[in-house]
């Protein structure tokens, strides 16, 4: 009796011990599979506000992504095109406008310490002048999406595919701060040739091979 | 731009934190075995967990302000000019996210023709390059522009109060805004003079045209007029003049097709191994004094056929056994009057009057010689140069300027000059690295590399050409332009100059289909890179016959005869501190890092001499002596030496450490010395003009040794009569015939197969549904430049691997040009053969690799995947063509400045994988992806390989073999057309086209 007892509590004990394993194993990863890495950037921009609710096209910034290799990171001037007149939340803007008329006023102009940031790299005065001496500094954002050196990945054969974006960046319209979605690993990306290569994209044929030297050159 | 940082990211683990347990080695008695595998356990554990970390953090830098037209990552073409010497080719670089990384030629250039050499071609690696003046330096010491300005300045003063004489020194100088800046800056003084230097002059030349046409000009020879080419050791294809230029145009003349079997006849009679006699279609090894009556013998000929026979012959009668050649040659030469051309190198003015003789009589003038609309790619003037060294010698020189040439290292006698030199008041180097010169001179005002300013060129009378800058100068250095400028008392900018003066002088000359405002003429022109305008003719006096005289005789004694020579990779000191180019392996000798003394077969039986011996060589009663390895040259004449110029230059004994630094490792660079000896000491002056011929030459053996680093050595087409199986005695690795067989029979000269291509070992499954990459080279129109060699490397990152890895076979070009001897002494013949993988259908790498490493695409490609390789080198071992490279080292990349010249869209190989040619499979990718996104089929001709593009000579054809309208689909249909090795079966997808060698005589098959 007492041995069978013994028994059963061994077994609970295996399935706990199994199942917890199990959970452990779900988020375990590959060495140097990246998935979910989302680093701290220099300056804490919003995909979610900027892609989500203001709904610009992810290539209004990432302008090179249909013509080259690289999606490419928008220059900092890229930004000064809304920024010299957004400076801060909306909010913010319109309920110093309102006080500035109450009180009979010029408004001031209210800047966001983040946006702040982006006027120091630029090297911009108050009155987003160029600051005299000063030379703008790149701004050093931290790569998400970091493919070995081996690994030749063209943005340009994806998107002129119709690979949406989303496919392999995930609902970055929702990320405050962004994250790496996909393994990035090259089975994940055989994977996706083969379907491709099968069923195509939207209904079009693609010519997704899974040649080796089409990413290994 | 990406870089590294040294953050820690969360989750990364740190084996600081780990405990560890530590063992007292020195004692083991205390490690028992159980102690010892714990601890080996642990460590490796320890190393796994290790492993695991996380990838680094990268941070990716988008430039603050985009340039206009800048696309990231994405590759940009500019039109340009080469300034890899005055030849001034055109030039396209293509840039990527600011650096410059690729020079190609520039398609329709009217000289170079979408062709570029070898020299051309390395230039990026030079622009990186670590070891070149960060600023300007004042007494050797670096110093602001601003105070080395101002001493210039003030030193200059002096010289205009005290009517001093200043000597400008510069190697040929083609752009007319720099020459018109020039003028400006000497035209201040009472006394001043622009002194050409080139370290190759071609002084003779022009001297013989001011005697004979009364004109100083270097004619500009069109090769691609001339059916009939007699050259009298002028190496043509390899650096004489305008190579590039030349074999475009020699080239268009050497495919013979089934419909009109017609090439141009081509005889080179000289006395050691160049490129150019390698080509000919008859090559004469004469000796050196032979040229002389050879020359006479031949203008008499010539104007006997011409009806105007002369009075006296102008030399001896050669040797009886060349008479009938002679006259064969001189019909041949009658029968394509108008459309033959002969050339010559030799330094004697009165030789070069006998070949313009030659050239007269031809009716060459005004066809295949134009004075009108002559060349500037060679200004020399031999006796100014003479004079300069009296002058300084004397101490009569107030101020001396040098630019683009080392004056102390290029110069004979000017090892005496250091002391003059250094009593001069002021002495300007405008060297971008320390060379002699600048190491003595006052000041050092470094120019900017060729790739960061703005300049022109007027190469031939009528053409002009921008160079425009592709990226901010690296360094703190000043265009030479701009510093003249200042010292005038008028600053300006290269640019401004360049624009005024075009404006001025060069935009009123335009062709009346030229835009009609200046900065649309402008824009033009630096779009396409070049512009022909009208200018002026030449005058030209009419032939003066009685400048002909006749020939003095050489003083020919029994010693040895040395000959100086540029070698095709190293044309001039410049250059010296290129590695590239310095792992470059002469075409003909292939051997590379160093000069050495080449021997005949003959002198080096006589003598005993075997290839790497040490000789010291000695001319007249100079008690300098050069001491050189031996390297024995088939096809030298007897009593000839033969020595390369441009090398032990300053400074290159920074390639000491270059490459693998292992436990075997040898120096590339002995301690204290310099990458091979300078031979400019040997050059005489004679007659006004700088000889690079020597007759009275002692050679002595030192008994000691120095193995050369050759790429090939032993590598003939004969095999040995005792190793050789019945009809087997010769390799059908290139195959000849003659233009007589071809005419009969297309098919002449193909190798006789016993085997049936039918039968296959494997079944035919695997198709090729979209496209079949292939790739015809056409050894007829092949020279063997190697400028296809320097285009891979650049291409694709090829590491340079240094002296010791070359002499141990482990060079690691992907394309390398085979070179093969047959026959001997008068019979030789030599053939060139690129040689890189043949990407077969049945390819017995892809059978043995155990990981699937080397596997064939769905387009016919052979691919390497260096990230699944393990480095068995099974593969290697099973290529028949021997065209696999492993890298048996990481080879360094620690020079993050160099590590800039690397293209991003090559992997850059680690150490214990294999390598060898993708076909630029990256072209290919991109290409695909072009045309896809345009959504139209990949043109025929829009993917080039890098080989491909820059070949001078377009011998190479690269395609889709599926597309039936391509070049490829017609080039395989060419009965010229075989495949090396085929009897294997292996089925390459690289073909090439059969030699054809234009004589009437049977060749021997092969």
């Amino acid at each position: 009796m007492q041995q069978r007892i013994i028994t059963v509590i061994l077994l609970i004990g295996l399935c706990l011990g199994l199942s917890l394993l199990a959970s452990a194993m779900a988020t375990w990863r590959m060495p140097d599979n990246q998935q979910g890495y989302a680093p701290e950037q220099p300056i804490a921009y919003s995909h979610r506000l900027h892609a989500g609710d203001l709904q610009i096209d992810c290539q209004f910034c990432h302008s090179a992504a249909s013509s080259s290799r690289h999606a490419g990171i928008p220059s900092s001037d890229a930004c000064m095109k809304c920024h010299r007149y957004v400076t801060a939340p909306f909010d913010q803007m319109q309920h110093e406008m309102r006080m500035a008329d109450e009180e009979g006023r010029k408004a001031k102009t209210i800047v966001s310490p983040e946006l702040q940031k982006l006027y120091d790299y630029l090297a911009l005065d108050e009155n987003f002048e160029q600051i005299q001496g000063a030379e703008p500094k790149a701004i050093p954002w931290v790569r998400v999406h970091n493919l070995p050196d081996f690994a030749c990945f063209n943005h340009q054969a994806h998107v002129g595919a119709g690979v949406a974006c989303q496919t392999c960046h995930g609902p970055v319209e929702s990320m405050e701060r962004v994250r790496q979605y996909a393994t990035l690993s090259m089975g994940w990306c055989v994977n996706c040739h083969r379907d491709a290569a099968h069923d195509g994209i939207d209904g079009h044929a693609v010519d997704a091979t899974t040649d080796c030297s089409v990413c290994h050159h | 731009m990406t870089q590294s940082t040294d953050d820690q990211r969360p989750g990364r683990f740190d084996p600081g934190d780990a405990p560890l347990q530590v063992f007292d080695l020195d004692e083991p008695s205390e490690l028992s075995r159980r102690r010892f595998l714990e601890a080996a356990g642990f460590s490796l554990s320890l190393a796994a967990v290790g492993g695991c970390q996380r990838a680094p953090v990268e941070v990716a830098l988008p430039s603050p302000v985009q340039p206009v037209g800048a696309i990231p990552g994405r590759l940009q073409y500019f039109a340009s000019t080469c300034a890899g010497c005055p030849s001034s080719c055109g030039l396209l670089i293509g840039t990527r996210d600011g650096r410059p990384l690729k020079m190609e030629g520039l398609p329709g250039h009217p000289l170079s023709d979408g062709g570029l050499c070898a020299v051309g071609q390395a230039q990026p690696i030079g622009l990186y390059d670590s070891h070149r003046l960060k600023g300007p330096l004042a007494a050797g010491k670096p110093a602001e522009w601003d105070a080395v300005d101002r001493a210039i300045i003030d030193a200059l003063k002096q010289t205009i109060e005290q009517s001093g004489a200043v000597r400008f020194v510069s190697p040929t100088i083609t752009s007319p805004t720099l020459l018109s800046y020039l003028g400006q800056f000497l035209g201040q003084f009472a006394d001043a003079k622009l002194v050409i230097l080139d370290p190759v002059s071609h002084s003779a030349i022009l001297d013989a045209h001011e005697q004979t046409h009364a004109i100083r000009v270097l004619p500009h020879y069109r090769f691609d007029r001339a059916e009939v080419v007699v050259s009298f050791a002028a190496d043509f294809l390899g650096t004489w003049i305008s190579p590039v230029e030349f074999t475009a145009g020699w080239s268009k003349h050497r495919s013979p097709s089934e419909d009109s079997p017609q090439m141009s006849y081509h005889v080179q009679f000289e006395s050691r191994m160049s490129l150019t006699g390698c080509n000919a279609d008859r090559r004469f090894s004469i000796a050196p004094q032979e040229q002389g009556p050879l020359l006479a013998g031949l203008a008499a000929e010539v104007s006997r056929l011409a009806g105007q026979a002369l009075d006296e012959p102008l030399a001896q009668s050669a040797t009886q056994s060349y008479q009938p050649i002679l006259a064969e040659l001189a019909h041949r030469l009658w029968d394509a009057r108008g459309e033959s051309l002969v050339v010559c190198d030799s330094q004697s003015v009165e030789m070069q009057r006998v070949v313009n003789l030659i050239n007269h009589r031809l009716g060459n003038y005004d066809s295949t010689l134009d004075l009108k609309q002559p060349s500037r790619q060679r200004q020399s003037n031999d006796r100014e140069v003479e004079q300069l060294l009296e002058e300084l010698k004397d101490g009569n020189v107030a101020a001396l300027l040098v630019a683009d040439v080392d004056l102390l290292h290029d110069l004979p006698g000017s090892k005496t000059l250091t002391d003059a030199i250094g009593k001069i008041p002021v002495t300007v180097s405008f060297a971008q690295r320390e060379d002699e010169f600048a190491a003595v001179a006052k000041f050092v005002c470094p120019d900017h590399h060729a790739l960061e300013s703005w300049s022109d060129s007027e190469p031939v009378s009528g053409l002009v050409s921008l160079t425009q800058p592709t990226l901010r100068p690296l360094n703190q250095t000043r265009a030479v332009l701009e510093s003249l400028a200042i010292w005038s008392g008028q600053p300006t900018s290269a640019y401004d100059a360049l624009r005024s003066h075009w404006e001025e002088s060069i935009f009123p000359s335009r062709k009346p289909d030229a835009p009609s405002e200046p900065l649309g003429f402008w824009e033009q022109t630096l779009h396409n890179g070049f512009a022909e305008v009208e200018v002026a003719e030449a005058s030209v006096g009419a032939f003066e016959a009685a400048a002909v005289l006749p020939l003095s005789e050489p003083d020919v004694t029994e010693d040895f005869s040395l000959i100086l020579y540029q070698k095709i990779s190293m044309p001039d000191s410049r250059h010296a501190h290129n590695p590239w180019l310095q792992e470059l392996p002469d075409p003909v000798t292939k051997v590379t890092w160093g000069n050495y003394v080449c021997v005949s077969p003959e002198d080096a039986e006589k003598l005993s001499l075997s290839d790497g011996d040490i000789v010291s060589i000695a001319a007249g009663e100079e008690p300098q002596q050069l001491e050189l390895p031996v390297l024995i040259q088939a096809g030298q004449h007897k009593s000839v030496l033969a020595v390369a110029l441009a090398y032990g230059c300053k400074g290159t004994n920074r390639f000491a450490e270059i490459g693998p630094q292992w436990l075997e490792a040898r120096p590339t660079v002995a301690d204290q010395e310099q990458v091979g000896k300078n031979a400019a000491e040997l050059i005489e002056f004679h007659n006004g003009t700088q000889q690079y011929l020597r007759f009275g030459v002692k050679l002595k053996k030192t008994g000691r040794q120095h193995e050369l680093a050759a790429t090939q050595k032993f590598h003939s087409l004969d095999v040995p009569a005792e190793v050789a199986p019945y009809g087997a005695s010769h390799r059908e690795i290139i195959e000849h015939t003659t233009l007589g067989e071809f005419a009969k029979d297309a098919h002449s000269g193909a190798a006789e197969h016993h085997f049936d291509g039918d039968k296959q070992l494997w079944p035919e499954d695997h198709p090729k549904p979209k496209h079949a990459w292939g790739m015809v080279i056409d050894l007829n129109r092949c020279t063997g430049c190697s400028a296809c060699v320097i285009a891979c490397q650049s291409e694709n990152n090829v590491p340079v691997v240094g002296y010791d890895e070359v002499r141990r076979q482990r060079e690691m070009h992907w394309m390398r040009i085979d070179r093969y001897y047959t026959g001997e002494n008068e019979d030789l013949e030599v053939a060139h053969q690129p040689m890189m993988c043949q990407h077969c259908d049945n390819a017995p790498c892809e059978t043995v690799c155990p990981v699937l490493a080397t596997v064939h695409s769905s387009e016919g490609l052979n691919e390497q995947v260096y990230n699944r390789c393990v480095g068995t080198r099974y593969c290697a071992n099973n290529c028949p063509y021997k065209v696999r490279r492993f890298n048996w080292f990481k080879y360094p990349h620690d020079d993050l400045l160099q590590n800039l010249v690397l293209n991003p869209e090559v992997t850059v190989r680690s150490r214990g994988v294999m390598e060898k040619c993708s076909l630029c499979v990256q072209r290919i990718e991109a290409g695909k992806i072009e045309a896809r996104s345009q959504g139209q089929p990949i043109a025929d001709g829009a993917i080039q390989t890098a080989c491909q593009q820059s070949c001078p000579a377009s011998a190479i054809v690269f395609g889709d073999m599926n597309d039936q309208e391509s070049d490829i689909h017609a080039a395989l249909e060419n009965p010229r057309r075989y495949r090396v090795l085929e009897e294997l079966n292996v089925r390459p997808s690289v073909s090439y086209l059969r030699v054809v060698k234009n004589r009437d005589e049977e060749l021997r098959h092969g």
